[in-house]
């Protein structure tokens, strides 16, 4: 139980929170609907100087030879930028927290790995005249061999994207190329199960599309240190990245963010500070780096893209009993943030349901296309999508209501999560009740009486054998059908059982003694922590 | 460079000004000029304009009417008269689009949007531009054929004949985003009946090809015939007939030759 020692921080709390309920307005909502509200765009500095990138035309390539010569006499240009300029080009951002190796340069030098990135930044008088100057600059590409699919990128002798990471796959650990989650024998429960629905699903990259696009205004400072107005969501982040690329200590900035012209992920990155703070320290000058529409839209980080496959064994009852789950998140050519999101997805895994075998491979990928980033639930928001669409063909073949289906197999107060930590506060039952009731969509009276802190735990709060992998040959890629569900007819071939069939999800019993933990915890992100 | 914003008090000084100079653009509503100058366009060089009322008016009272190349969407959709013009005005853009948006920018605006001219080729238009020696009245077919070359002509109006009912032209844009998404496919279709038969049949197609084009094998299902399923269909099956689209962000290629013959087939048996 948390306790804050009150007399210490006697303020940091409100003890008498009355908010729920009632309309509050929000702090920044009068600036906003009086047009007041200041952005970073708002300043405009005296001799300010205008930073505009040359982007790479290609997905892949080597770069042979960049030819600024015509672009250096151009009118109003003040300074070209190169990757060797940029004190420490190779960056990722979670090194902050020790998590990832650094794989993505400021701008890019032997080759660029995606279409949009940045090789070139001029800084001018004008955004005019670094346009003119961007035009005048001469980029000789030696095209390589691309690759844009996820499944693609893992097959051998795919072209590396990116050379950290050579079999373009996201390395945790310095072992692992993909986060892994084994609960129970899936295999075993698979086989034994009346159903089996395997099915594909997909999503796409998604842009934040923020009314303001991602900036930075940088001015040298008295004693050495450089103001920086920016767009970034993430002032403190932002700061020591920028301290990392510039190699100075952080101190040397001072940061002045405040409001974000819509961010929901898409400002995190740090893509604009480095480069408007490296033209302020090499031109003397303030200097403004701000993306057009264009290039937000085009080469701003989006929501990466997914592709999940799901295969469940599910019996005639309408009990899930096996969930098995290949995932694979499209990073795009840097890692940026999906490394993090591949994480979370597996601990999410089977969704909010009690699943007695569990099987997960989550990959983080490597393609040619623009690097994903944050956005909104990033890591569970796909993978939420396709557990529920299937949730819905599963209770379609059983036969049941898709309401009742997502009751019967809930998670409960007190159940084994599959990653082995106990479910508390689950309410997905309750929360269905409330949803089928405000929707007039009529559910049986069992399931109108069932509770998240009921029948929970016992042997639901078990952790089931689980065979380790090298115990068994690896499983073959799965047959995809792609679309057998809609033609399915109603008996569904049932796989002859191998095993004896697992035990069911049990009756209800009184929940045991709560699991006790040890001083020790396992973070996939930070490894063994003491607690 | 930096770029200069010459205003001209009439429309013959600005397309001077605009046909001598091959950086200069004519800046209407901006809603297309000023995106390329903030994108990065260093192709203009020198922003025309003109306070000339005579490119914002509206004929509307008699059975051809005339419209400003200035006249915005908004006006446009103000108009009672032109109420055969208002589906095709409210699909373009947002609010703020259509208040700057003007007819003359939509004859040069490039696929996804150009919508607005989808209905005037349908309609037969006529495009008044200016000349050297004063105004010259192009077709609408052969203007947007020409449409790379016209850059440094200015248009001053448009002018179409009034549709003879509510049922003759019908106008559709398919769109991902609605109200204001970009065109996945847009449809228009002036079909005049005759004694119950259809007489001078134009079907216009958006983003079916680089520019707005006319589906002449569908026109040629439909003339003379009674605007029967039969006829329809047979409409509805030819018109991929000559067009080209091509794939961008809204939709492939494939997707548009796919949905085109479909989405005829229901704007001319009125169905949703």
């Amino acid at each position: 139980m948390l306790e804050l020692r009150k007399d210490i921080f006697a303020d940091e709390r409100d003890d008498n929170l009355k908010e729920i309920g009632k309309g509050t307005q929000r702090q920044d909502m009068l600036g906003h609907v009086t047009g007041t509200s200041s952005y970073f765009g708002d300043h405009k500095l005296q001799g300010m100087l205008h930073l505009k990138v040359v982007r790479s035309t290609q997905a892949h390539a080597r770069i042979r030879r960049i030819d600024t010569a015509e672009a250096e006499r151009s009118a109003g240009v003040r300074r070209i930028i190169r990757g060797t300029d940029v004190p420490v080009n190779l960056n990722t951002l979670l090194s902050l927290i020790n998590f990832g190796k650094d794989d993505e340069p400021s701008l890019a030098v032997d080759k660029v790995r995606y279409k949009g990135e940045p090789i070139l930044a001029i800084v001018a008088d004008s955004e005019r005249e670094a346009f003119e100057a961007i035009a005048k600059v001469r980029v000789d590409y030696e095209p390589l061999p691309a690759v844009f699919d996820v499944e693609d990128a893992l097959k051998p002798g795919a072209p590396v994207v990116n050379e950290t990471y050579p079999k373009n796959a996201f390395i945790y650990h310095d072992v692992y190329d993909h986060q892994r989650l084994r609960f129970g024998d899936a295999d075993a429960a698979l086989a034994g199960a009346d159903h089996v629905l395997e099915q594909r699903y997909q999503m796409s990259p998604i842009e934040h599309a923020p009314t303001e696009t991602n900036g930075a205004i940088s001015a040298p400072d008295t004693n050495g240190r450089y103001v920086v107005y920016t767009s970034t969501q993430a002032l403190f982040f932002s700061v020591d990245t920028c301290a990392k690329i510039l190699d100075v200590p952080s101190n040397t900035f001072h940061f002045i963010g405040g409001t974000v012209g819509g961010g929901f992920g898409g400002k995190v990155d740090t893509l604009t500070e480095p480069l408007a703070i490296l033209g302020a320290m090499l031109t003397g000058r303030p200097v403004r780096y701000v993306f057009g529409r264009e290039e937000e839209m085009q080469y701003g980080p989006p929501r990466g893209a997914e592709r999940i496959y799901i295969k469940d064994g599910v019996m005639r009852d309408g009990r899930i009993v096996a969930r098995k789950i290949r995932a694979f998140f499209d990073s795009g050519a840097y890692t940026r943030l999906s490394s993090y999101a591949a994480v979370k997805c597996a601990a999410h895994l089977p969704g909010p349901y009690t699943v007695p075998n569990v099987y997960g491979d989550v990959y983080c990928v490597f393609t040619n296309r623009t690097p994903a980033t944050a956005m909104r639930g990033f890591g569970v928001t796909a993978m939420d999508f396709a557990i529920e669409c299937q949730m819905d063909k599963l209770a379609n073949l059983v036969g049941m209501d898709p309401m009742e289906f997502r009751i019967l197999n809930a998670y409960r107060d007190g159940d084994m999560k599959a990653h082995r930590r106990e479910a508390k506060n689950t309410a997905l039952i309750e929360c269905v009740q409330v949803a089928a009731e405000k929707a007039k969509w009529p559910i049986r009276d069992e399931f109108r009486r069932a509770s998240s802190r009921k029948d929970g735990g016992g042997s639901r709060a078990a952790i089931p054998p689980t065979p380790t992998d090298s115990s068994r040959a690896r499983p073959t890629t799965p047959s995809q059908q792609r679309t057998s569900y809609d033609r399915l007819p109603p008996t569904v071939t049932r796989e002859p059982p191998r095993d004896p069939p697992p035990p069911a999800p049990p009756p209800p019993s009184p929940r045991p003694a709560a699991p006790s933990h040890g001083a020790t915890r396992f973070s996939s992100v930070f490894g063994t922590r003491r607690r | 460079m930096a770029v200069t914003v010459k205003t001209f008090t009439s429309a013959s000084e600005a397309a001077g000004a605009l046909s001598s100079d091959r950086s200069a653009r004519y800046l209407g509503g901006g809603t297309l000029v000023m995106r390329a100058l903030n994108e990065g366009d260093v192709s203009i060089s020198t922003v025309v304009r003109t306070q000339d009322q005579a490119l914002s008016r509206i004929d509307a009272s008699g059975p051809r009417i005339t419209l400003g190349a200035g006249v915005t969407f908004a006006r446009v959709l103000a108009e009672r008269d032109l109420a055969f013009l208002h589906a095709p005005a409210r699909s373009i853009g947002g609010p703020a689009v259509r208040n700057m948006g003007t007819i003359g920018g939509n004859l040069f605006a490039q696929n996804p949007y150009g919508d607005f001219t989808v209905a005037l080729l349908a309609l037969d238009a006529t495009v008044t531009v200016a000349g050297g020696f004063g105004a010259r009245d192009v077709p609408i077919e052969e203007f947007l054929q020409g449409r790379e070359r016209q850059t440094g002509t200015l248009v001053l109006s448009v002018s179409c004949t009034r549709p003879a009912n509510s049922e003759a032209f019908r106008y559709r844009k398919i769109a991902r985003i609605k109200p204001k998404g970009g065109s996945v496919i847009t449809l228009a279709a002036h079909l005049p009946l005759s004694g119950g038969r259809i007489a001078g049949a134009r079907v216009a197609l958006g983003s079916m090809a680089p520019t707005q084009i006319r589906a002449r094998a569908a026109e040629r299902a439909l003339e003379g015939r009674a605007p029967d399923a039969a006829t329809i269909a047979a409409a509805a099956s030819a018109v991929t007939e000559g067009t080209s689209p091509s794939d961008n962000a809204l939709g492939s290629a494939w997707y548009r030759r796919e949905i085109v013959g479909v989405h005829l087939r229901r704007l001319l048996s009125g169905q949703e």
